[in-house]
């Protein structure tokens, strides 16, 4: 009858109660229970409050010690014993209560998270970093990627960005990328990002770190390449630098400022405005391009030599950022 | 009303929590015996609440007293609000299949939070068990403490028109049949009866009994044993009293405002329905929760569940409109 059994609180921190712990989750898992039972069950089966919070897909789950829920209050104490939803992640699931999980906590967590990342799958679908890979995936089915467009947020038309490291990201066409090099794609309606996509990436090869080694803009986005983005193509892994390319490079080793300089002269409409943009007089300006221009054996200041530097900067910058698809 | 020529289907599937909740217990047998009784009955007596423990620091006054029965004293715990005027009062019968528990064990617990949050008091009878004590001895000695309590009602400080009878399994069992008793014999009054998933028929042949052969807590065959206890070889027999098995009495009119509640995957799931479809029938007043996928007792086995949360919620409420606290 009732009273012959204990409570669930009272489990003891042995063998046994690993075993019950498995098979609480597991019998959760199989009855599909939802976060918060799972929450619940983290809480109880511990004796301390916990909570699950995953700002990517919205949710925030928290219930005290006595199975009742509760708002968040605070942030999280990093010295909580936390779980993270996906390896490497950052930490989802917390016991709050200080210091190292014991055996029987440790072992909350892990089935707790499991199965609250199935929970999480099957109701909102795919992790977000999934989502984003089916939209940018041609190879995904339509509808599937309107459902993860749809999860991501995004509304009729969006479009992708390549960050640094090809790291993808989708963007409504009003929001602008994160800090750091990057190639914007084109605006785009959803189900054609895959294009917006290939588009950013061939930008980024374009995008500068904005360091003395590597000058220029780091944000470039692909509809403004123009025939740019042609030479993309022609820029294969191991092709050969023309000799343009490597005079640059002679350039940029004789002298610290001689691609900065290049640069801002290739890229402002004046020579005035390239000295103000790397504050420098004018007049000394005029002596570094004399230097630099016969380090190159061309000169940088006729309508043909601009648009040779122009092209021998967009080369390097191909070279530097190898096509990595 | 018939039904035990329904077809009986799979049994209803355990809430998902209550089931990793079950999984998460000691293992406990199919059906219990009598030859576990002792054991148990010794399990209990080391989960009762002691009178420290029932003066929650000092809120409440703890006194005993012993009432006259027919069969020798009745012991009584009285459990009131300190510094409190006249209050209403719960008259509690415990479980325990007619075999085991006390007046102060796991299962009056509910009962004490409830008269804590309304200010009541509560006096808790310790009535004689089956088998060492069949019927009448426990239905007598549980009406007999009722007698004492609006006898002494001025003294102990209740109102003696606002005393709710309430008894959990087989204490709702004793509780309902002490409310038949009370009616027939013009007794004291009774402002209002809590059954909490009462044990009310022995014949123990619903489709809910069968459905849960073997599952949960206290299935068909623990009821049969807890019956038999009490009853001997006339339990399913044609001379069973009313006063003993509630399902029995014929005439269920004039029955005070009566709470009924039970889980639907439990072996009392049936009787408890049809018992609360027969007072409305005879123009009675009751209110019935059937909570889904709730096996026997799962309110004090997994307090923390939201079905359990949900479960004790109603019943505070209940009270304020039915005694106009």
């Amino acid at each position: 009858m009732e009273d012959l059994v204990g409570r669930l609180a009272a489990l003891d921190p042995d063998a046994g109660a690993a075993v019950k712990v498995i098979a609480y989750f597991d019998r959760l898992v199989e009855a599909r229970a939802g976060l918060e039972p799972i929450v619940r069950g983290a809480a109880v089966l511990t004796g301390v409050a916990a909570r699950l919070v995953d700002d990517d897909r919205g949710v925030s789950v928290r219930v005290d010690d006595k199975g009742v829920v509760r708002p968040l209050g605070g942030p999280p104490d990093p010295r909580w014993p936390n779980a993270p939803l996906h390896p490497g992640g950052p930490p989802a699931l917390w016991l709050e209560r200080p210091g190292p999980a014991g055996p029987v906590e440790a072992m909350v967590l892990e089935r707790a998270v499991s199965a609250a990342r199935g929970v999480l799958a099957r109701q909102r679908g795919p992790a977000t970093a999934d989502d984003v890979a089916a939209v940018l995936d041609a190879t995904v089915g339509e509808r599937a990627r309107q459902r993860a467009a749809r999860r991501l947020g995004l509304g009729a038309e969006a479009r992708a960005v390549a960050l640094d490291g090809n790291r993808p990201k989708v963007l409504a066409a009003d929001r602008e990328p994160p800090p750091g090099r990057a190639g914007v794609g084109p605006t785009v309606p959803v189900l054609d990002l895959p294009s917006s996509w290939a588009a950013a990436k061939t930008a980024l090869r374009f995008a500068a770190a904005g360091t003395e080694q590597d000058p220029g803009p780091s944000v470039v986005h692909a509809d403004r390449l123009g025939g740019l983005a042609v030479l993309a193509a022609a820029v294969g892994p191991g092709a050969e630098p023309v000799p343009d390319v490597r005079d640059l490079e002679r350039a940029r080793s004789a002298a610290p400022w001689a691609l900065a300089t290049l640069v801002a002269v290739a890229t402002t409409p004046s020579l005035r405005t390239a000295a103000t943009t790397l504050v420098v007089h004018h007049s000394t300006l005029q002596d570094r391009l004399a230097h630099v221009e016969d380090l190159l054996g061309w000169s940088v200041r006729d309508p043909s030599g601009r648009l040779r530097l122009q092209l021998a900067i967009a080369l390097r910058r191909l070279h530097q950022h190898p096509d990595q698809t | 009303m018939s039904i035990t020529n329904t077809t009986v289907g799979p049994p209803p599937p355990f809430d998902p929590e209550l089931s990793a909740a079950l999984e998460a217990m000691p293992e406990l047998p199919g059906s219990l015996t009598l030859d576990l009784v002792a054991v148990m009955r010794e399990a209990n007596a080391a989960q009762e609440a002691t009178d420290a423990d029932l003066t929650r620091g000092g809120a409440f006054e703890v006194t005993h007293h012993t009432a006259e029965g027919p069969h020798g004293d009745v012991p009584l715990l009285v459990v009131r609000p300190a510094n409190a005027t006249t209050t209403a009062a719960f008259y509690y019968i415990h479980g325990g299949g007619m075999v085991m528990g006390s007046n102060r064990g796991p299962d009056s617990a509910k009962t004490f939070e409830l008269a804590a949050e309304l200010g009541l008091t509560v006096v808790s009878v310790d009535y004689r068990l089956a088998p060492e004590h069949p019927h009448p001895a426990p239905v007598e000695d549980c009406y007999a403490g009722l007698q004492w309590t609006a006898k002494n009602a001025d003294e102990l400080g209740v109102d003696p028109d606002r005393v709710v009878v309430a008894g959990a399994s087989a204490g709702g069992g004793l509780a309902a049949a002490t409310t038949l008793l009370a009616r027939d014999q013009g007794g004291p009054a009774i402002a209002a009866q809590l059954l909490f998933c009462p044990m009310l028929d022995d014949r123990n042949e619903s489709v809910s009994a069968r459905q849960m052969v073997g599952r949960g807590i206290w299935d068909r065959g623990s009821n049969d044993m807890g019956w038999t206890a009490l009853l001997g070889d006339a339990r399913g027999t044609a001379d069973v009293s009313p006063y003993a098995a509630p399902a029995r009495a014929t005439d269920l009119s004039n029955l005070p405002p009566t709470y009924l509640d039970v889980g639907s995957a439990e072996t009392f799931r049936d009787e408890v329905v049809e018992y609360a479809s027969r007072i409305w029938a005879a123009g009675g007043e009751a209110e019935l929760h059937v909570w889904p996928g709730g096996f026997h007792g799962f309110e004090l086995l997994a307090p923390q569940t939201l079905l359990a949360q949900t479960a004790g919620a109603p019943r505070g409420p209940w009270l304020r409109r039915v005694l106009g606290l």
